[in-house]
């Protein structure tokens, strides 16, 4: 195997997110016997928020810290599309940069980390370059004029990695990428440190960011009836966020401050983990979800909503957890008490849990990752498509009409709303 | 929320700017801490432990163990059940470290899975209790109390004028005049509730709170009064204080929360102190 070089261009390696987490993770395993390098459009920093292996050089274009009032800044960007969710973070000034150095790259492959950073990539890379556009959202949450704008300029990707086969499935199905592979790439997560929990804890633990998506007052509701049985078991929720005041008002209101507490945001939460005996997820709506997988291989059942897309691609039901109907308060409580009561099936489900979640472990992954970069570079290198043309253009056609139809119909709206206004 | 991961990266794989540790809590109450230290076997680092001083008082001589090496630039060093440490904030720093006096630790990973439902079972006072957290500003650090006798939170319940605690003695068996004794903060006078016997050292009292109303607020009404719950186990016996202890949470005044009751324009909340001793706030109804 020839090393290749590698570039990720993402949007700010000095925050904290999972996008971040996953790139800096896959980023330390390719660097076992790649060039790897990660291209930051933003700084705001000195250092990164999480530690990023030496061997892997952090590159960033537009430093915050002195370049925010540059009037190039301050100037709306044209190659960043406007209907990204970050287009107000980029400017005249990060499409030059981006320009530029995409435009002198010396790598094998580039990676994009988000839409707009793809569309960069579309436009932008060397010709001889491999083009990869991560997808860690959804197509199908996106707006229909990201989804246009994405449509136009995707069939120069050499391929879409989603986090998940179903969103996998949707681009297929939505969008006519002739020629470019589109592949589910999954979030990994590294061997925790910790030994596993035993099963023997009376703790529920969930986490994520307080937001209303996450559904934590469901789960909270839920566990009041864990409680009224099982008065010696807690939930722990970690994270914080704008939701905060409302679940405090909630376990007030369900007299549940005995049982039920906020306990801030910890990182790293693998020593979180392994003090439960149970995890929790129970968003309406979750790309992927990386905590599923991180309380998995912390030796945890998982009980989840079984919502779009990745909980059930994690979670196998009834084996290493359970899946529930989104926003079926009972059904969650019914999933919670049948592991609350049976310590022998916590055990077993638990055990499960971390064999089976090693197929999210980095080693995996970045084989899948490698494999797939070495296929779309020698497919580039002998002048062949990454994939074979499929012929699905009516019905994609008819996805990018109606997209155009919902865009046309919201413009309208806007239009009216500002002749109102 | 993500895992950070490479904060814990294998030695070797990421550059040691100040050294970090990881803490384990073992069965048996020993604190075992790891070190990632680039340093050669012959180095003889130690770790140190500085009791943090009250404000206006000097460092008194800090507690010294050996780091023993665990590996190539890993060092290990335990911190034995005996001698206890005093009660307080224990500060955690590397000495010989080459052209450093003394470097602190940065946190790590802290395994505290065997203090989590440590509900007191096998324990006996003199109670002495060791917690490794985060400090506010990122290095590590242990919460320590040692108490002669202990008085152990646990469920608090409400009705709208009281709340009815459960507890648990260490130390002094319960007798004759057992009380729960709510004083007045920067006051002599207490509140007296009797204690109901529950059986294995537990016990329950309840607080009225208009009882903690009828005292006169010291500048009339609009300043808050704050009530430090103790129990006397017997009729003239020394007085405990009331706290939770008995788990992993060092920091628990923002974590255990409890609902305010509103009695005539005065709020009142029972809460835990940053020594996570329990208290009662007997404040003015904030309007909005």
């Amino acid at each position: 195997m020839h090393g290749m070089k590698i570039s990720f261009l993402i949007h700010n390696a000095y925050g904290i997110g999972g996008t971040i987490t996953t790139t800096f993770n896959l980023a330390r395993a390719l660097a076992d016997r790649h060039d790897v390098e990660i291209i930051s459009a933003l700084r705001h920093r000195e250092r990164p928020n999480l530690n990023l292996d030496p061997r892997v050089r952090l590159r960033p274009l537009v430093d915050l810290r002195h370049e925010k009032d540059d009037p190039r800044h301050l100037a709306p960007a044209k190659v960043f599309p406007s209907a990204e969710y970050r287009y107000r973070q980029y400017s005249a000034l990060t499409d030059e940069r981006i320009g530029g150095a995409l435009a002198t790259l010396d790598a094998d492959v580039v990676v994009g980390t988000r839409p707009g950073l793809n569309v960069h990539l579309a436009l932008q890379a060397p010709a001889d370059t491999v083009r990869v556009g991560q997808e860690h959202l959804t197509l199908n949450n996106h707006p229909p004029r990201l989804r246009n704008a994405l449509r136009r300029v995707y069939p120069r990707l050499d391929a879409i990695t989603p986090v998940t086969e179903a969103d996998a499935a949707s681009y297929r199905r939505k969008m006519r990428l002739p020629g470019v592979r589109v592949q589910a790439l999954p979030n990994s997560v590294p061997a925790p440190t910790l030994p596993p929990a035993d099963g023997a804890e009376r703790v529920v633990i969930a986490a994520g960011r307080l937001v209303p998506v996450k559904r934590f007052d469901l789960l909270i509701e839920a566990f009041a009836a864990v409680a009224a049985e099982r008065p010696d078991w807690q939930l722990r929720i970690y994270g914080k966020g704008e939701e905060h005041e409302r679940l405090r008002a909630l376990i007030d209101r369900l007299g549940l401050y005995n049982n039920v507490f906020l306990m801030g945001a910890a990182i790293p939460m693998e020593a979180e983990w392994v003090k439960a005996s149970i995890g929790a997820a129970t968003s309406n709506f979750e790309p992927f979800g990386m905590t599923i997988v991180e309380a998995m291989r912390c030796g945890l059942p998982v009980v989840s909503t079984d919502c779009e897309y990745g909980p059930g691609e994690i979670i196998a039901p009834g084996e290493d957890g359970r899946l529930v109907p989104v926003g079926d308060r009972d059904a969650l409580a019914g999933a919670l008490l049948d592991l609350v009561r049976d310590d022998e099936l916590r055990r077993r489900m638990g055990r499960s849990a971390l064999e089976n979640s090693r197929r999210f472990a980095p080693a995996p992954v970045v084989a899948q990752a490698e494999r797939l970069f070495e296929e779309l570079l020698a497919a580039r290198r002998d002048g062949r498509p990454a994939a074979h043309a499929t012929d699905h253009a009516l019905v994609s056609g008819g996805h990018a009409a109606k997209d155009t139809a919902l865009v046309a119909a919201s413009s309208v709206l806007r239009t009216v709303r500002k002749a109102r206004g | 929320m993500s895992v950070d991961d490479n904060a814990h990266a294998p030695v070797g794989h990421a550059p040691v700017v100040k050294p970090r540790a990881d803490a384990t809590v073992e069965e048996d109450g020993r604190f075992v801490l790891r070190v990632r230290l680039p340093l050669p076997d012959s180095a003889r680092p130690r770790l140190l432990l500085q009791l943090r001083p009250k404000k206006g008082q000097s460092e008194e001589t800090g507690r010294v163990v050996a780091l023993e090496s665990a590996g190539p630039d890993e060092w290990r060093a335990v911190l034995e059940t005996a001698p206890a440490l005093a009660e307080g904030r224990w500060d955690a720093y590397v000495l010989g470290a080459p052209g450093e006096e003394r470097t602190p630790l940065l946190p790590g990973l802290r395994d505290l899975r065997t203090l989590v439902s440590g509900g007191g079972d096998g324990r006996s006072a003199p109670l002495a209790v060791r917690i490794p957290y985060a400090t506010k500003d990122g290095r590590l650090a242990v919460r320590t109390w040692l108490r002669a006798s202990h008085a152990e939170a646990g469920r608090i319940v409400f009705s709208g004028r009281s709340m009815t605690v459960r507890a648990r003695l260490f130390g002094p068996r319960l007798g004759e005049g057992a009380a729960a004794l709510l004083y007045r903060r920067g006051r002599e006078t207490a509140v007296q509730t009797p204690l109901r016997a529950e059986g294995d050292q537990a016990f329950t009292f309840t607080v009225d709170y208009p009882d903690l109303l009828a005292e006169p607020g010291p500048n009339g009404a609009g300043a808050a009064a704050i009530w430090d719950v103790y129990v006397r186990p017997a009729a003239g016996a020394p007085r405990i204080r009331v706290a939770r202890l008995l788990d992993d949470v060092a920091d628990r005044k923002a974590v255990f929360v409890y609902p305010a009751a509103t009695l005539g324009g005065v709020t009142a909340r029972p809460y835990y102190t940053v020594d996570n001793d329990l208290s009662v706030e007997v404040a003015p109804t904030a309007t909005r």
